[in-house]
């Protein structure tokens, strides 16, 4: 199947998962041509932090938390919009790379070449788990039991 | 606990650790890196014991210790608290997990089927001596399924409620800070459940292995039975400030549901912890089912299993015994010499009759 390439066949949850998991050295080296379209750029957070993550037992169901995950945040603004960039790992120019692509993505710049690298990384990732399933899918045991 | 203050080691102090990261050379960005791709199941039990999910940060950590594991933890449970907390993410659900390894030893034909994953279980434990002559060892490559497997499965309990073999958990709605957090509340007994699970999910795998270890060999109530097992990554789930839900990556995690009859029903004791490492849920797993009812001082009563299977406290005060302690011990010295005086002068003294 084709990738979609208007912006609008990608819900902001998707572009977002998206982005999050973009290959880190395309991502920079798209996003930085995009700081010269838009209008001044003025940076709200750009920091790492830690998300909590929790988990539900399925004993009895209850919440509990496994740990902190280590993140990187940027919070932008640009051309009157708001764009914003978290991602796992110590990279804050990859998470201001993809803050400025959720700003430009929002405020309608570049929206061409957006969906493009959006639908190239979505496609990427998709391939991915593909080969990783079909291994996983290799082990599956075929039981006799005797 | 008497500790004096003594001074003139500090030329000692500064030389000890310069031999001891004399041994262990320069760490170049290089070695961590290595470290990353050559151990992932050390760097998962790391994160996993440090509460603390970052590949880069656990390999550094190893580096600088040289693999001394609790120093690892200690390093990464400090830098922790150099960091805001940003977010709460959305509880994980089993049927979320992009699943790579599912088992169940308690039933043969699980909803979805048996799936072995990346794992040595069956694997012949020989050494490729080989590579010390100087050969270069290869592994065999995997030959890929034409389909792939599903990603996504429930739990093996979730089928089992359906089948009226257990009573159906009911879920929580308990999110974000409400959540109980060890690391920022004190725990205390009986211990919330939230509690409990996660002093297990960050706890010593050998401390959690030697107490669950303890409990199936029948120093317990339960003797349990592999229910699913289950090695999978989880997205992490947070928000965007206009309000959408996304996931800002995936990290690894382990879970483990062991089963106990119990009367007519089936009992379940659950654990799960980040990256890795099904060797410890499955003791931890198996704490948890035998937790109830358990004798005060057992291996398998809360209070003393959560309480010595935490990794920083116990080696922490393990190694505490190596600080000075001479006033005690001169202490109990002197109140040993005290006893043998008076033990020779009752000894030396005249019979009344003399």
């Amino acid at each position: 199947m084709a990738p979609p390439q208007m912006l609008a066949d990608f819900p902001h949850e998707v572009l977002l998962d998206v982005l999050a998991k973009a290959d880190t050295a395309r991502l920079k080296a798209f996003a930085e041509p995009l700081i010269a379209q838009l209008d001044t750029i003025g940076v709200l957070e750009n920091r790492t932090g830690l998300v909590m993550l929790p988990i539900q037992d399925t004993a009895q169901g209850t919440n509990f938390h496994l740990g902190e995950v280590l993140v990187s945040e940027a919070r932008i603004t640009a051309s009157g919009q708001e764009g914003y960039g978290m991602r796992r790992g110590r990279d804050l120019e990859a998470a201001m790379a993809m803050a400025l692509v959720d700003v430009a993505v929002a405020a309608g710049v570049a929206h061409a070449d957006c969906a493009t690298f959006i639908a190239s990384e979505q496609q990427a990732q998709q391939a991915a788990d593909h080969e990783r399933l079909r291994r996983v899918e290799a082990t599956r045991v075929d039981m006799e039991t005797f | 606990m008497a500790y004096v203050a003594t001074r003139g080691g500090e030329r000692a102090i500064e030389q000890s650790q310069r031999l001891y990261r004399e041994e262990m050379g320069a760490i170049t960005p290089e070695r961590v890196n290595e470290l990353r791709q050559a151990m992932p199941y050390l760097i998962d039990r790391v994160m996993g014991e440090a509460s603390l999910y970052d590949e880069d940060l656990a390999a550094l950590a190893l580096a600088q210790t040289g693999g001394e594991l609790y120093e690892a933890t200690l390093l990464l449970r400090a830098w922790r608290t150099t960091q805001p907390r940003l977010a709460v993410a959305d509880p994980v659900t089993q049927d979320g997990l992009f699943t790579h390894r599912r088992i169940s030893a308690a039933f043969k034909d699980i909803p979805g089927g048996q799936v072995l994953g990346p794992t040595l279980d069956y694997a012949h434990r020989i050494l490729a001596t080989e590579v010390l002559s100087g050969e270069t060892h290869v592994p065999d490559p995997v030959t890929p399924a034409a389909r792939p497997s599903p990603a996504h499965q429930p739990s093996v309990a979730a089928w089992q409620a359906e089948n009226d073999l257990l009573t159906a958990a009911k879920p929580d709605q308990t999110t974000g800070n409400d959540i109980p957090d060890v690391t920022r509340e004190p725990l205390l007994f009986p211990a919330k459940r939230a509690h409990t699970l996660q002093s297990l999910a960050r706890a010593e795998t050998g401390g959690v292995l030697a107490l669950g270890y303890a409990a199936q060999r029948g120093y317990g109530q339960a003797h349990p039975t592999v229910n699913e097992l289950r090695l999978a990554e989880a997205e992490i789930k947070v928000k965007h400030p206009r309000g959408t839900t996304f996931s800002a990556g995936r990290v690894k995690l382990s879970q483990a549901e062991v089963v106990n009859k119990k009367g007519t029903q089936l009992e379940l004791g659950f654990a799960a912890t980040m990256g890795w490492n099904e060797v410890k849920v499955i003791a931890a797993a198996t704490l948890d089912v035998n937790s109830e009812g358990a004798a005060k001082g057992s291996a398998t009563e809360e209070e003393f299993f959560l309480y010595h299977t935490e990794g920083v406290e116990s080696s922490g005060f393990c190694i505490h015994f190596k600080l000075p302690h001479y006033v005690t011990f001169q202490s109990s010295l002197d109140a040993m010499r005290d006893a043998k005086a008076k033990k020779v002068a009752k000894d030396k003294a005249p019979e009344p009759a003399e």
